[in-house]
């Protein structure tokens, strides 16, 4: 979504982004925004529950299910419903959408290509008895129910699908077409494509029943469904106690599934998913091929899986390190030794480069750009929305945006600019943006280092809130510095797990699990670890009807 | 919504005698009827409706024509429209009134929903359904879907919306949508019916998760029962096409099974994405559809709001010159001239459908329209509008009407509704309701 180059005047007089460069752009008005560095002695409020989200399975999720169930060569034919952001995440999105009629047209038909592919062919341990056995569809659905519904059937609900089974079974002559049926009908259920979170009791805050909570700690930490384990050990009432809380999550954590967890979220808080749509004008950019978006987007999910669960390392320093991974494409476009072998392997960029950081990768430098040039404002609308949680408003209409074009006199973007950082009718929102992007002008628009644009040197330095830097590195360490760095990331990743943004109720739980975060070091394990433990997780309110 | 009527049986509506088939919108309750003549027009040909969607708007100085009336002489970007501006009306000098407060978002709000945005960070929706939801809830409940949304942008957004955060998302692979008109379950004219019995117990199927749905509905808060309650307008939708499978298929002369497109399409020669060859295989299946009466109802967006299409001979992105480009925009003037040039195309290939002794263009109405008027200072006012055939002679085809008195562009989107024999009483809400249509495009 190009937001470039529009001028603020309406904005400007009505103060919203402020006057001046520097000051800091606040966080919604429910985002918890008690930051830590507040210093104050008072301590953050109890927690009160928001509202559980009915989250629909993003179609990653719905892979990731059919794989752990099934096994991973069953295939899921598409499109399923896509997934659409809300408040910057898929993860909000689906616990506010709902499913079109093509998306209904969609699940039928995976529904049925995968339970054919399950009847024809089940993988080892997917069906407690032998097909071929009677009675095994009857005793196979209520287990494959209880897994995909993340619950027990009950008996009218067993009873339903059976009927179906025995009827096709009768119609179509054999005990693989009533599993099927049956199983093609288990799959369409909201049961299976929505996670409802009803709660244990009544009242208006009540705890999530065990189920419900491992099924939020699996689809948080492992992007899917929980495991027949963890299931088991909930309904054992082994997550009713701290103790057994603490040894699950630490377990899933340690579990390679983690690892797509993790990824799951950095694609989705780092709009990584958009990079399919990654298109560049070849004329322009000659190393750009439509692979180019998905394999920068597995660069910047190496790095971070790296970071945060191989060496759990520091998460400022995803913005200062220079470990990444890399293809033969990308090591070409950053002009650094390719790996000896196909596919991505571990590199360190040259110590004396001018690269480094997530700022540094093409899944950030080549997105947030034009087809055929860089921009300042949506690479620094990135940092100052994304990674540090500030509104920039939506610019208002009506108002004459156009840059001038290049000439002798003004030969590079930080010259064209110029108009928009002085002219009083725009400066107001884009100096919190635009100094920041200028600083990565040294990256062209599909992330390759230059040093001049129309034959003149680049000027890359400026600040960031105060903090003076010379180019794209400095940039990085001021943002790694920048203190609403990881009290961004902690909102984020909470709303991620719950599947909708924090309300005010939970600003004190958002400080608590900061302060968390702080004292591990930063190490985002240990900030998962907390939100995966906190209550907000285990409570939740039901307001009464209007 | 709830169809509250039974599936009328086809014969019974070819012959004219569905009276009135009730149906609710989600927000704001509006009573839509419709007439036997929706079903069975002039002729015994259905009346449809088709949206043509581009992104980032026109410029007013190339766009309008330079006089009034039947006949009306072609401007600059309207050239391409050729010969055909015979079958094509155009009005100009409306505003889509909503407050313009998101730029590309409020319009295509304003104008196709009638009410303003929802703005929220990170995802704005719409209040309330767009015109083409409302439309195929009057006359789409008889054909095997309702209604059917492509693109030929890659990765779309979707411009149809059933109610708040809930779209109806466009197919952009040509192949992928000809499996789903025209693969298993389609049957031309003169072909054996089969009925496959698992289509039967496909439906059951359907009924025993409406069923397990209405047991986790009765179980959360009213958020949440309204996105179940969607979810299962779309398992009825599915259960009623399952239906016309079993049923006999319409049997209409001019529709043929059209060839499969090609899995894919490579890019240009210049290596840039190929938006006219994908756009066209969408429309030769989109305009069978119509002929084999499949759908009645169409949106195609040929771009998105704010879309950085590289189009052929651009030196950058669509979005991006609009604001970028200096002067008088040479280069987004050539850019409009392409988009006209494929809105043409769809008239023509309307035209080229005979269905008795006129076209199916004639008993369509294909609206042409965008997300802004200027795009370089995202305008609402004087905002682009097509208007192609005649709902079976309910519109003037071929007038250029330009409004002396900035009216609300709405009034065109309640005469649509009223061509097509929806009794509705009003268009819009708030700044956008309005209760008469532009009669000065009405026949």
């Amino acid at each position: 979504m190009a937001r470039h180059g529009w001028c603020f005047g309406l904005l400007w007089m009505l103060g919203a982004c402020g006057p001046s460069a520097g000051t800091d752009v606040p966080l919604p008005p429910d985002a918890g925004e008690a930051a830590p560095d507040a210093a104050a002695p008072t301590p953050a409020p109890p927690l009160e529950p928001g509202p559980a989200a009915m989250v629909r399975l993003t179609r990653a999720q719905y892979q990731h299910v059919i794989a752990d169930v099934f096994g991973p060569d069953v295939v899921v034919p598409g499109p399923l419903e896509p997934d659409v952001a809300l408040d910057g995440l898929w993860a909000i999105g689906a616990g506010s959408s709902t499913i079109s009629p093509r998306g209904v047209e969609g699940y039928e038909a995976a529904a049925f290509a995968i339970a054919e592919q399950v009847a024809a062919a089940p993988a080892p341990g997917v069906l407690p008895c032998g097909l071929g056995q009677p009675g095994c569809v009857e005793a196979a659905l209520p287990v494959l129910g209880h897994r995909l519904w993340r619950r027990p059937l009950t008996a009218d609900e067993q009873a339903a699908v059976l009927a179906i089974a025995r009827d096709a079974t009768a119609e179509l002559g054999s005990p693989r077409d009533g599993l099927t049926f049956g199983l093609a009908a288990l799959l369409q259920s909201p049961w299976f494509l929505f996670r409802p979170t009803l709660g244990a009791t009544d009242g208006p805050t009540r705890p999530v029943t065990d189920a419900e909570y491992a099924t939020r700690l699996a689809f948080f930490l492992w992007d899917s469904t929980p495991s027949a384990g963890l299931l088991a050990a909930a309904e054992a009432g082994d997550l009713a106690r701290p103790s057994g809380r603490r040894a699950w999550v630490e377990a899933l954590l340690d579990d390679p599934r983690a690892a797509r967890g993790v990824r799951a979220f950095f694609n989705d808080y780092l709009k990584l998913r958009e990079l399919d749509a990654l298109t560049k004008d070849p004329a322009v950019f000659a190393r750009y091929s439509p692979e180019l978006g998905p394999m920068a987007r597995e660069e910047t999910l190496a790095t971070l899986a790296w970071l945060v669960l191989d060496v759990e390392g520091d998460y400022r320093a995803a913005f200062t390190d220079q470990t990444t991974f890399l293809n033969r494409k990308l090591a070409a476009l950053y002009g650094v030794p390719a790996p000896a072998a196909e596919g991505f392997a571990r590199a360190d960029l040259p110590a004396d480069g001018p690269r480094a950081g997530l700022l540094g990768q093409a899944s950030f430098l080549a997105q947030h750009a034009h087809p055929v040039s860089s921009s300042a404002t949506l690479r620094g609308r990135f940092i100052r929305e994304t990674l540090l949680c500030g509104t920039i408003p939506a610019p208002p209409a009506d108002v004459d945006t156009s840059l001038p074009e290049p000439s002798g006199d003004l030969p590079t973007l930080r010259d064209r600019v110029a108009v928009h950082m002085t002219a009083p009718s725009c400066a107001g929102c884009h100096q919190v943006m635009d100094p920041i992007g200028l600083g990565l002008e040294q990256f062209d628009g599909l992330g390759r280092f230059r040093e001049t644009e129309n034959d003149t040197p680049i000027d890359a330095s400026g600040a960031l809130d105060g903090v003076p830097f010379a180019d794209a590195r400095g940039l990085g360490e001021a943002i790694a510095a920048h203190p609403k760095l990881t009290a961004c990331l902690t909102r984020k990743l909470y709303s991620y797990a719950l599947g909708r943004a924090p309300t005010v109720g939970e600003a004190g739980e958002l400080v608590r699990l900061e302060a968390a975060f702080a004292a591990s070091g930063y190490r985002v394990k240990a900030l998962l670890a907390a939100i995966a433990l906190s209550d907000g997780l285990r409570t939740i309110a039901v307001p009464g009807e209007d | 919504m709830l169809i509250r009527t039974p599936r009328p049986h086809r014969r019974a509506i070819l012959r004219g005698l569905l009276g009135g088939a009730a149906v609710t919108v989600a927000l704001p309750f509006l009573e839509v009827f419709t007439d036997g003549r929706a079903h069975a027009a002039d002729g015994g040909f259905p009346k449809r409706f088709g949206l043509f969607f581009w992104g980032n708007g026109m410029q007013p100085d190339r766009w309008t024509p330079p006089d009034m009336g039947a006949g009306y002489r072609l401007s600059e970007q309207l050239a391409p429209l050729g010969d055909l501006s015979a079958h094509v009306s155009v009005v100009t000098g409306t505003h889509v009134t909503v407050p313009n407060d998101a730029p590309h978002g409020a319009g295509p709000a304003g104008l196709l929903s009638g009410s303003r945005l929802v703005t929220r960070a990170g995802g704005d929706t719409h209040a309330t359904p767009t015109i083409d939801q409302v439309i195929a809830r009057a006359i789409g409940t008889t054909t095997r879907f309702a209604s059917i949304e492509t693109a030929a942008q890659a990765h779309p957004k979707a411009m149809s919306f059933n109610g708040p955060d809930n779209t109806n998302p466009p197919e952009w692979v040509p192949a992928r949508l000809f499996e789903r008109l025209f693969g298993g379950g389609f049957v031309a004219p003169g072909e054996e019916r089969v009925v496959d019995p698992r289509v039967r117990l496909r439906r059951s199927v359907l009924d025993a998760v409406l069923a397990d749905g209405n047991r986790l509905r009765a179980q959360v808060g009213r958020v949440d029962r309204a996105r179940l309650e969607q979810h299962f307008e779309g398992i009825r939708a599915l259960e009623h096409r399952l239906a016309a499978l079993e049923a006999d298929p319409p049997n209409l002369a001019a529709c043929a099974r059209p060839g499969a497109p090609p899995a894919d399409f490579p890019p240009d020669e210049a290596g840039r994405y190929p938006l006219q060859a994908v756009s066209r295989a969408m429309g030769e299946l989109l305009v069978m559809a119509l002929a084999c009466d499949q759908t009645r109802v169409f949106t195609h967006v040929f771009t998105d709001p704010v879309n950085n299409v590289l189009f052929p001979g651009a030196s950058a992105g669509h979005h991006q010159l609009t604001h970028d480009e200096p002067g008088d925009q040479p280069e987004v003037a050539a850019i409009m001239q392409q988009v006209v040039t494929e809105y043409a195309w769809f008239v023509d290939a309307l035209r080229a459908v005979p269905e008795g002794d006129e076209t199916l263009l004639d008993h369509c109405v294909l609206l042409g329209t965008s997300d802004v008027s200027l795009g370089r200072t995202h305008s609402l006012e004087d905002y682009p509008l097509l208007l192609a055939g005649s709902a079976c002679g309910a519109l003037r085809a071929g007038v250029h009407y330009r409004s002396p008195a900035a009216e609300s562009a709405s009034k065109v989107m309640l005469s649509v509704l009223r061509a097509l024999d929806l009794r509705v009483a009003e268009w819009g809400v708030d700044t956008a309701r309005v209760t008469d249509g532009l009669s000065a495009i009405e026949a």
